[in-house]
């Protein structure tokens, strides 16, 4: 944790792929691959992030090893599938630790898989970053161990609370789930935080996402009077569902919340491309348009170099961005300290500051592991994808 | 086993023998000792995984019984692994209760899911096959809607830590050596199980659930205590799951998981115990080895399953029954020994005769029986017969209780009550049934030894435990089938798969069935009925040595020249109605009988 | 707000009894409760987005190539997962052939066309509200797969012989009925009707791979509380089913009504194993 090799660092972040590592010598003879365990959700329900992260995961690998590697050591990614299972990302997490042995573990994706795996790899002192929401995976003295690489839920929570109460200016709140684990929870959390802030949560519901007709619950939030409808689902389907219902009942409101509002799925869902007008997802100013309609110099150049080798249009920037991310943090740490053991990777992680990734600045020391800059995590015009970033949400300066 | 052999007063001819124990036990051995070998290899990885196995084990040994034994399509069995495991977590974490020790929670939790079994099992009582499949998935839906409701105590979507184990348990191998330790004594009980009366209960529920009925046999009875034992296994293999799993969220008990362990009865075949726990391996390897394959492996299921109902329907274990697949001797012929009756049927009869008086009974408005008297004595073989539809069936049928009569009353000494068959076993009533009621799958010997089901003392503990009760019952039911079997002259076949027999055969297997209970009235429909007239004449023998030895028969048969060369008294039915009764001799002469029957 | 419940609860309802109908009309002919009924309807949909959505068919023409491919299934069904079993029907290999049969076609589905839900067509562009034609839809088809039934079973000959095999199989085949052919018809029929089911419902569930299991049961509640082969109880235990799940949805959330539903179908099947307009006991001896 020196100061020069922060330094260092920061100097080479980003040229990956390019000179830098290239030029380093092999300074031991140390050839073995450096393995990094991919736990990823691939296929089944839910897959699109994995397939996201996949491809930023895929061309770091590629760039870096392109390059001449770490040092003279190839990266090896090591892949499995765990389909969003948490059984099957317990298996997997112990084959990566006992068998293949991996250096590090990048995932898994997704929070119920994540609680599982994160005590194991945290028994086996595994270096682990993964870009999972759930608050309580985060927790420096259980599991020194594990990274965030997102926002968590509560970061989440407070960009969209943010959104609402600071820049809609709105107080009377409606908080909509769906019935999955990860509906119900957020809800209760967003509800206890916005009462917290001093909002009105004037109606509260958890729907089934495969419920044909959402005009019964809406019309309750209608003449709750609700001034913004906060929407905690990852099902797409109810979503689209949702929005079709507002234009339908004519209803002006917006809708505030979780980032798959802006999932391509919701533009062929929708009935009239204006049903999917004022909704507004979680996004990050990283992979957003600024007024200017141009990103951040260094993420507009690195869409110029992913041209016609990731494809961006079926998948989001910060997906792709984060893979990347991911993989050159354990890349960088292994170049920094010159190994690969468990206590070189945590201990060079625990030392970054304002780490420059492509999806946002990363600072992690021993005492917090929540990576991710709560001022990043912006709202987004939901309907205004183009090569996987957004509009920001009206009301953000610049 | 053993006191079994020393029961019999000389040794069986027999050519197939029963497998010796070695042999049995071998595949078990082999499997659990290279198990135990396992942390010498020092890869926790396969440590886990076998961990995981042994756990999957410990309940679809219990669900082998209801699926493979019972028959009952439980398809949706996660809903006790989610509830075992929540149960245990909760009670350990202490969210309502003050934390319990791990293993008191275990305790609670099987206790739970003893109880939430028997819910889970008990529409199996009342609803046809697919109904019951339908509430299982139902079940296993709503238990996870509820672990995601009641968030202050299962942290709703969030989840909940698994317990700790206590050391040593708590290392990996340490946690392992428990569960396979537990896997062991689970394959120990239900191997017990299923060669106690339970288990060959259970399957004539299956296969035969009418013999089973008439062999005294009540399903409900049995099948609550096998949800229960089922319930329990399968809630603890949920404990040591979200052990295992260390964190538990609703959204690891899925579907594919349930389908997991039915798929791994099914594949290992009904009504074995190595079979499901080769299937249960290979399962829970599989995906391991094939991970390029996991977005297809819920389609590899499904195929699997399909090919295993289409095309091997007996799944493992009949692969691996060897013996089911050396050839039977040609040309078998059945001998009887009627002199052995009388070292079977030895004892007390009642005095008591089976008498039906002004019996009546329609279906749909027509009367099948209509005002029937009989009166079948002790040690008389009754003859009952009659032209096609003339009630002989329906009179048997409401003797053993299948259906209640409208009028009138079947006494044996008391009345017996009406539409209640699992109880004319106690009344020492048995029977036969036109189309022979045989377990294919089971042996001769089982087939014969589930006529004795009520005669066995043992509880469903003891015969888990294999305690003494248990062993002297199986002992004495062996010895009385096996002397039945050479009764009735099968003592040959005494291990082959019943499916394997001839026709002729299986109608002495259903009298050898009858005979175990040493009844004192005997019911036969048509046991003549696809027999040569050389084993008719055998029949009439047997029949006539059964008489002499006190216990009543009544005889349904088309066989005029059995009928008048054997019985001691015979009724003639026509519509519904006695038309005659009396001596064979009398009958004979009997101008309506041989106008309107006998054809002259 | 009353209105718009029972316009989503006649309008699922209708979608829950004709799949109950499908049931009905594979069990008439072959005695087989099948899994893949469910899946019919999730077809039906999927099919209905794939030619008129993906492939760009009109409408019409769209609808009768998904009727196509959906009555191919109910005989692909019939051939596969029924027919091997039926020598030994006592023993229920049925319900496991056409599980395993109705998952196959859900993960194929799952893997070819999307884990997403993906839109469905609109089709006449006809009212708004509570009457748009994504709740009036399923009623009509439900109506007019009503009547039509009425009119196959009472006015064909093929219908009469229909319904000979379902009073009394053996009886029929002894008269000489093509037993075997008018099974494949039943089938074939059978996934026409869980076809338009799915294509009627579409606008209101979404060409979506998940819906079969969900249709499955919702289905076969209806069958199981109207009786087994009773199609009249299978359209008011539908509209029942429908009515109450939405008003359930609506008064106690999205978690607890499904757990009422639930409680309230084994609560009138223990009650009533033969359904509430059921009759009929198998002679078992």
């Amino acid at each position: 944790m020196s100061i020069s090799r922060r330094e260092f660092t920061i100097g080479s972040a980003g040229l990956v792929g390019t000179s830098t590592l290239g030029l380093t010598r092999p300074a031991l003879a140390q050839s073995e691959p450096i393995k990094v365990g991919w736990l990823a959700a691939l296929t089944g329900p839910s897959s699109a992030p994995g397939v996201g992260f996949n491809r930023g995961v895929i061309y770091a690998a590629e760039a870096i090893n392109a390059a001449g590697g770490v040092k003279g050591r190839k990266i090896e990614i090591i892949t499995r599938d765990t389909q969003g299972d948490p059984t099957k990302a317990v298996n997997a997490t112990q084959e990566m630790i006992s068998q293949a042995k991996v250096h590090a573990i990048w995932g898994p994706t997704n929070s119920g898989e994540s609680l599982a795996v994160t005590p194991i790899m945290a028994r086996a002192k595994m270096p682990n970053i993964h870009p999972c929401v759930v608050d309580s995976l985060i927790d420096e003295k259980k599991f020194p161990n594990a990274f965030r690489l997102a926002p968590s839920n509560t970061q989440w929570d407070d960009a969209v609370r943010n959104y609402c109460l600071k820049i809609l200016k709105l107080k009377k709140i409606a908080v909509i789930g769906d019935t999955t684990g990860y509906g119900v929870s957020a809800v209760n959390a967003s509800v206890a935080g916005f009462k917290k802030d001093g909002a009105e949560v004037v109606y509260q519901a958890n729907i089934d996402a495969t419920q044909p007709d959402m005009t019964p619950d809406m019309l309750r939030a209608k003449t709750s009077g609700a001034e913004v409808v906060v929407v905690w689902s990852v099902s797409t389907g109810m979503e689209a569902r949702m929005m079709n219902v507002r234009a339908a009942m004519g209803w002006d409101v917006a809708f505030v919340g979780h980032p798959s509002l802006s999932s391509g799925e919701i533009g062929n869902l929708v009935e009239k491309p204006a049903n999917w007008e004022k909704v507004y997802a979680v996004g990050y100013r990283s992979c957003s348009y600024g007024a200017d309609g141009k990103l951040a110099a260094r993420n507009a150049e690195l869409v110029e170099r992913l041209k016609g080798k990731v494809n961006l249009s079926d998948t989001l920037l910060w997906w792709v961005t984060c893979g990347i991310d991911a993989v050159e943090m354990v890349a960088k740490a292994v170049e920094a300290t010159g190994s690969s053991s468990s206590e070189a990777i945590i201990g060079h992680w625990n030392g970054l500051a304002k780490y420059n990734g492509y999806f946002g600045d990363y600072s992690f020391n021993p005492n917090q592991h929540n990576g991710y800059p709560t001022a990043d995590v912006v709202m987004s015009a939901a309907s205004s994808a183009k090569d996987g970033a957004f509009l920001l949400a009206p009301g953000y300066s610049g | 086993m053993s006191n079994a052999s020393r029961a019999l007063t000389e040794p069986l001819p027999s050519s197939p023998v029963r497998p010796a124990a070695w042999t049995t036990l071998l595949p078990f051995v082999i499997l659990f000792g290279l198990a135990a070998l396992l942390p010498l290899t020092g890869n926790d990885y396969w440590g886990l995984i076998a961990t995981r196995a042994a756990i999957y084990w410990m309940l679809v040994s219990g669900l082998s019984l209801i699926v493979g034994f019972a028959g009952q399509l439980a398809i949706g069995y996660v809903a006790l692994l989610t509830l075992g495991a929540y149960t245990t977590s909760v009670l350990a974490a202490g969210n309502v209760l003050p934390p319990l020790p791990t293993f008191m929670a275990l305790g609670v939790a099987s206790a739970a899911g003893a109880v939430f079994g028997v819910i889970v099992g008990l529409p199996a009582l009342r609803l046809r096959t697919f109904y019951f499949a339908m509430t299982t998935l139902g079940f296993a839906t709503i238990v996870t809607q509820v672990a995601l409701a009641w968030q202050g105590v299962t942290g709703g979507g969030i989840g909940i830590t698994g317990p700790e184990m206590p050391a040593p348990f708590n290392t990996a191998w340490g946690f392992f050596y428990l569960c396979l330790g537990i896997a062991a004594l689970c394959t120990w009980g239900t191997s017990n199980i299923a060669r106690s009366r339970v288990g060959r209960s259970l399957v004539a529920i299956r296969d035969a659930e009418v013999a089973a009925e008439a062999s005294g046999i009540s399903k409900a009875r049995l099948l609550v205590v096998v949800f229960m034992f089922a319930g329990a296994l399968a809630a603890m293999a949920g404990g040591l799951f979200a052990s295992l799993q260390t964190y538990i969220t609703p959204d690891a008990f899925t579907f594919e998981l349930s389908l997991l362990f039915f798929i791994a009865v099914l594949i290992g075949g009904r009504g074995s115990i190595l079979g499901p726990l080769i299937g249960t391996l290979v399962l829970t390897i599989l995906p391991e080895i094939a991970a390029p394959l996991a977005a297809w492996s819920t389609f590899l299921y499904a195929f699997l399953l399909l090919v295993i109902v289409l095309a091997m329907p007996g799944g493992i274990a009949a692969l691996l029954d060897f013996e089911s697949r050396k050839p039977l001797a040609f040309g078998r012929a059945v001998k009887p020994n009627p002199h052995v009756l009388g070292e079977l049927l030895c004892g007390e009869r009642g005095t008591s005769s089976l008498v039906l008086r002004d019996v009546i009974l329609s279906f749909g408005g027509v009367r099948a029986i209509d005002g029937v008297d009989l009166e079948v004595r002790p040690g008389q073989v009754h003859g009952l017969i009659g032209p096609n539809g003339s009630g002989k069936t329906t009179t048997l049928n409401v003797v053993s209780g299948y259906y209640a009569p409208e009028n009138g009353d079947v006494t044996l000494g008391a009345s017996l009550e009406p539409a209640a068959p699992a109880t004319r076993a106690g009344r020492g009533i048995a029977r036969t049934f036109q189309t022979p009621r045989i377990v294919g799958e089971a042996s001769v010997l089982d087939n014969v030894m589930i006529g004795g089901a009520i005669d066995g003392r043992a509880t469903f503990m003891e015969s888990l435990l294999s305690l003494r009760r248990h062993r002297d019952d199986e002992a004495r039911m062996e010895a009385d089938a096996l002397l039945a079997l050479r009764a009735v002259g099968l003592e040959a076949l005494a291990h082959v798969r019943a499916d394997r027999l001839q026709h002729s055969e299986l109608r002495f297997i259903e009298i050898a069935r009858t005979l175990v209970l040493r009844p004192a009235f005997l019911l036969l429909d048509e046991p003549a009925a696809g027999l040569s007239s050389v084993e008719i004449d055998q029949l009439g023998r047997l029949i006539v040595e059964i008489g002499r030895q006190g216990t009543g028969v009544l005889l349904v048969e088309h066989h005029a020249d059995l009928i008048f060369s054997i019985c001691d008294y015979v009724t003639v039915l026509n519509l519904g109605r006695v038309l005659a009764a009396g001596t064979p001799a009398e009958i004979r002469v009997h101008k309506e009988v041989v106008s309107a029957y006998l054809g002259g | 707000m009353l209105a718009s419940i029972l316009a989503s609860g006649v309008a699922v309802g209708a979608i829950y009894a004709l799949i109950g109908i499908a049931y009905n009309t594979m069990f008439s002919t072959s005695r087989v409760m099948s899994f893949t009924a469910g899946q019919l309807g999730m077809l039906g949909g999927v099919l209905g987005s794939l030619f008129v959505l993906r492939l760009g068919l009109p409408p019409i023409v769209g609808f009768v190539a998904m009727l196509a491919c959906c009555a191919l299934i109910g005989v692909i069904t019939e051939f596969v997962a029924v027919r091997p079993v039926l020598k030994s029907l006592d023993q229920h290999l049925y319900v496991l052939s056409t599980l395993a049969l109705a998952l196959m076609i859900q993960q194929v589905t799952a893997i070819k066309w999307s884990t997403e839900p993906q839109p469905f067509p609109r089709l006449f562009e006809l009212g708004s509200g509570t009457l748009d034609e994504k709740f009036w839809v399923p009623v009509a088809a439900c109506l007019l797969t009503i009547i039509g039934l009425e009119l196959l079973y009472r006015k064909t000959l093929v219908g009469r012989a229909f319904l000979a095999i379902a009073e009394d199989n053996f009886a029929a085949r002894a008269l000489g009925l093509p037993e075997r052919n008018l099974r494949i018809a039943s089938y074939a029929l059978a996934g026409a009707i869980g076809g338009l089911a799915g294509f009627a419902g579409g606008q209101l569930l979404l060409a979506f791979f998940a819906n079969g299991p969900l249709l499955n049961f919702y289905g076969f509640v209806p069958v199981a509380l109207g009786g087994l082969g009773n199609n009249r109880g299978a359209v008011i235990g539908g509209l029942a089913l429908g009515i109450f799940q939405q008003a359930a949805n609506f008064l106690v959330g999205g978690i607890f009504s499904s757990v009422a539903v639930f409680c309230i179908f084994i609560i009138v099947l223990l009650l009533a194993p033969q359904g509430l307009f059921g009759s009929h006991v198998a002679r078992r001896v």
